[in-house]
């Protein structure tokens, strides 16, 4: 099984509870089983007997929303994260995948890669953003999920199938370099194309002059993912802006559910939840002005709590607050 | 009662518990089921990873606020269905477990804070909310509990509250039953009760201090309002070592009698210093390692330093400095993370205990002696982590590596050390816990500890809880 590789991490887990309070999910639902802890335990049952596994586990393992927050405050670093993702692929080699994250994963293999434009850079349009976002004198590829959100639910071998559909495109586009504004895709990417030039949107924006001051929730992917990338706060600072510290501190998760990449497609209400949290942590939130660099979470906030002021950074710094 | 999840007893409960809480809020979901057998008590912990199923409740509800604790009560008083409160589930003595079925109640909804009075400095907060989270939100305001348990991530407010927790700044902050300033209360039968609104009085006997510790067998403890204190301007840290505990105990205890105040005190024995001083912290020497600190103004800080080093250095020793004092406070917590912590299949377990000055050695070498003679496998190793003007706590574990593999016969091993032990420990004047509480672990210890005043507490118990719906079978009290 693909957990047994993380034995160490069940082990370890499974009686901790040293990381519960960074658990987005858990701080929404209050449900033990959505703790690393729980997980674990629940991971240790999928080794002792996956055929009779209980549907309650499974859709806890696919509730969690890979913050990877735990991961990040552990000492050592024991990655449950990867343990989820890890169990879910191993759910879906059982059969024991839900309907609806059936459902989801075949829609998100119905890919049709289009480059258009021209430019030397290609700008990735990724599922929450839009070719109107993309940065001027670049081609856009577009036509859904580069792998990624697949890759999360499990289904690893459609992933792949998907990504190569991808890479193919990417490589008849001609362009050396791949920007995308969306940190799970720079995270896939980056890891996936050895041979192109991957930059996250931070990276790459030159950016017009602002001022103001703005509170900056950080990426899951660019925080705990990409071991503390600090891109998109220099960005923020080299145009003008102050950055106020969000909420009350640095270690949780205010993306209400980046990790998971499409986690408002299957979990709309909990989404909804994790969204009212980080509302209820702003220190104004009728007028305070938080930045994110996080599509997905400039969609899910705008959408579940409107009395919000979010921008992308992609917009603030080609168009300012 | 343990209902037959087929029968439909449990539908007619689900809904009318979601009645009172909300659909979203009642769970008989089998992976939170799960989750809410096995606490951070090592005999739940040893039978799962044995393949032994635990006691699971029927129900995990997550009420939102008092009111609803309220009405929760009332439905499981009207048909005598055990409750069980659950906060973090990181106790260690099975406070939590749900060990007769029943409800969870699960105390993680209520979260909110109320006012942070910034005149009185206090704050007022609901039990359900997280310790850290509690923290930081106090702290963005430039104030500070001083509660830093090495469970602070892991546990609620109600769950110290319940059994009388404590942090590593205890000696000059105090246990929590010294920070509380008022208490509210939902009884077993569902009455809602508050408190004096202050901790200093002479208006009658203190029904704070009744409910504190009492494990949730009383009642449940809702929301508080506590001290906070302004953050420190400086907190300072020094580490000696001494060639024996003896030595080091004498330099600890003098400090506590000169009454100058320091905001920790930790003493290693040199089993503990040769083992986890050294593997946590890196210092590689023999002897036992003490380290104390001070905070609040500079200059007295830097003061009440000087004056705690000097009587240190009465005694033989080596002076390790402030930055082996630093290094111990920067990884406090570190102790308690995995690998460093132990962990199945070993068996092991906190015997902590609190006596005089006068007595705490000889319960130091009582236990040590008693687990050395009856369990020659088991290493013992000791610090001693809260201070008091008059005496000072015992953190003694025992660690064994192989233990029985059938679950039954580890549990009854188990249990034989704790009661050799711990009767040990009160023979020579100590207690059977400081800050762990006594949860299912200890409970048939506790009248062997209060004799004839054990009468009072089941009297009290009896009163309040007529139809024992609350917690039963810990601390102790009749079981169902």
């Amino acid at each position: 099984m693909n957990i047994d590789q993380l034995q160490d991490t069940i082990n370890a887990c499974r009686f901790c509870f040293m990381c519960r309070h960074l658990s987005p999910v858990g701080n929404v639902t209050f449900r033990e089983a959505d703790t690393p802890r729980g997980r674990a335990l629940l991971a240790g049952k999928l080794q002792q007997d996956i055929k009779s596994f209980n549907p309650d586990y499974v859709e806890t393992f696919y509730r969690a929303e890979l913050s990877a927050a735990c991961r990040c405050h552990c000492v050592s670093h024991y990655d449950e994260a990867g343990l989820i993702l890890a169990a879910r692929r191993d759910l879906v080699d059982a059969g024991l995948t839900p309907e609806p994250v059936k459902k989801l994963a075949a829609e998100l293999q119905q890919v049709d890669f289009k480059v258009e434009g021209s430019g030397e850079v290609l700008y990735y349009v990724d599922l929450y953003s839009t070719k109107a976002r993309a940065p001027k004198g670049c081609k856009t590829i577009s036509g859904g999920d580069a792998g990624k959100a697949l890759e999360v639910l499990g289904f690893v071998r459609e992933a792949d199938a998907v990504f190569t559909k991808f890479q193919a495109a990417v490589k008849d586009s001609g362009c050396k370099t791949v920007v995308t504004s969306d940190p799970a895709e720079y995270d896939f990417l980056k890891a996936r194309l050895p041979s192109v030039k991957v930059l996250h949107s931070s990276e790459f924006l030159e950016g017009k002059k602002g001022t103001g001051t703005v509170y900056y929730l950080d990426s899951d992917y660019l925080k705990n993912y990409q071991k503390k990338m600090t891109a998109p706060q220099d960005l923020l600072k080299r145009l003008g802006y102050t950055l106020k510290p969000f909420g009350t501190n640095t270690e949780e998760s205010y993306t209400a559910g980046e990790g998971a990449v499409i986690y408002d497609r299957l979990y709309p209400e909990l989404t909804a939840k994790m969204c009212e949290r980080i509302a209820g942590l702003a220190d104004d939130p009728a007028a305070d002005v938080l930045v994110t660099s996080s599509p997905y979470t400039k969609f899910v906030l705008s959408k579940y709590t409107p009395q919000l002021k979010v921008l992308l950074l992609d917009e603030i710094a080609t168009e300012g607050i | 009662m343990s209902l037959d999840q087929k029968n439909y007893m449990v539908s007619m409960l689900h809904s009318e518990l979601a009645d009172a809480v909300g659909r979203d809020y009642v769970s008989c979901d089998a992976a939170d089921r799960l989750a809410h057998s096995i606490d951070y008590y090592w005999i739940p912990e040893m039978w799962h990873d044995r393949g032994r199923e635990n006691p699971q409740p029927e129900f995990i509800v997550h009420p939102g606020s008092t009111a609803e604790v309220a009405k929760v009560m009332k439905i499981a008083n009207q048909y005598k269905i055990p409750v069980t409160p659950w906060g973090g589930g990181s106790g260690s003595q099975g406070g939590a477990l749900p060990i007769y079925g029943g409800i969870v109640l699960d105390t993680k909804r209520m979260n909110k804070i109320h006012t942070i009075d910034t005149e009185a400095l206090t704050v007022t907060v609901e039990t359900g909310i997280n310790t850290q989270q509690l923290e930081w939100a106090v702290e963005k305001h430039g104030l500070s509990t001083m509660h830093f348990p090495a469970s602070i991530a892991c546990a609620t407010l109600g769950g110290f509250l319940a059994h009388r927790g404590t942090g590593v700044l205890s000696t000059k902050y105090g246990k929590i039953e010294d920070m509380v300033m008022s208490l509210e209360v939902v009884t077993p039968t569902g009455e809602i009760i508050n408190t004096l609104p202050v901790p200093r009085h002479a208006s009658g006997p203190d029904l704070t201090m009744l409910y504190l510790g009492s494990e949730g067998t009383l009642g449940v403890i809702t929301k508080v309002t506590l001290k906070i204190h302004p953050i420190p301007q400086s907190r300072k840290f020094h580490a000696f070592l001494f060639p024996t505990m003896h030595e080091a105990m004498t330099a600890g205890a003098n400090i506590m009698r000169s009454r100058l105040r320091p905001c920790a005190v930790r003493l290693y024995d040199e089993a503990e210093t040769a083992k986890l001083i050294k593997r946590v912290l890196g210092i590689d020497k023999k002897g036992a390692y003490l380290v104390f600190g001070f905070d609040g103004f500079e200059k007295i800080v830097d003061l009440q330093m000087a004056q705690a080093g000097a009587i240190c250095r009465r005694q033989q020793h080596e002076d390790l400095g402030p930055d082996m004092g630093r290094n111990w406070w920067d990884n406090r917590y570190k102790f308690f993370y995995p690998p460093y912590m132990f962990s199945l299949p070993q068996a092991f377990g906190t015997l902590d205990t609190v006596a005089t000055f006068t007595n705490i050695e000889n319960v130091y070498w009582a236990m040590k002696n008693t687990v050395r003679d009856h369990f020659p496998e088991a290493t013992f190793i000791g610090h001693f982590s809260h201070w008091y003007e008059w005496g000072c706590m015992l953190y003694a574990r025992f660690i064994v590596e192989n233990p029985p593999v059938d679950p039954e016969e580890a549990t009854l091993y188990y249990n034989r050390v704790w009661d050799l032990a711990i009767r040990a420990a009160i023979k020579e004047g100590g207690v059977i816990n400081e800050h762990h509480g006594v949860g299912l672990k200890l409970g048939r210890l506790m009248k062997e500890l209060y004799g004839p005043a054990y009468e009072v507490l089941s009297g009290i118990k009896k009163t309040l809880d007529p139809n024992n719906i609350m917690n039963p079978g810990k601390m102790g009290f009749a079981g169902k």
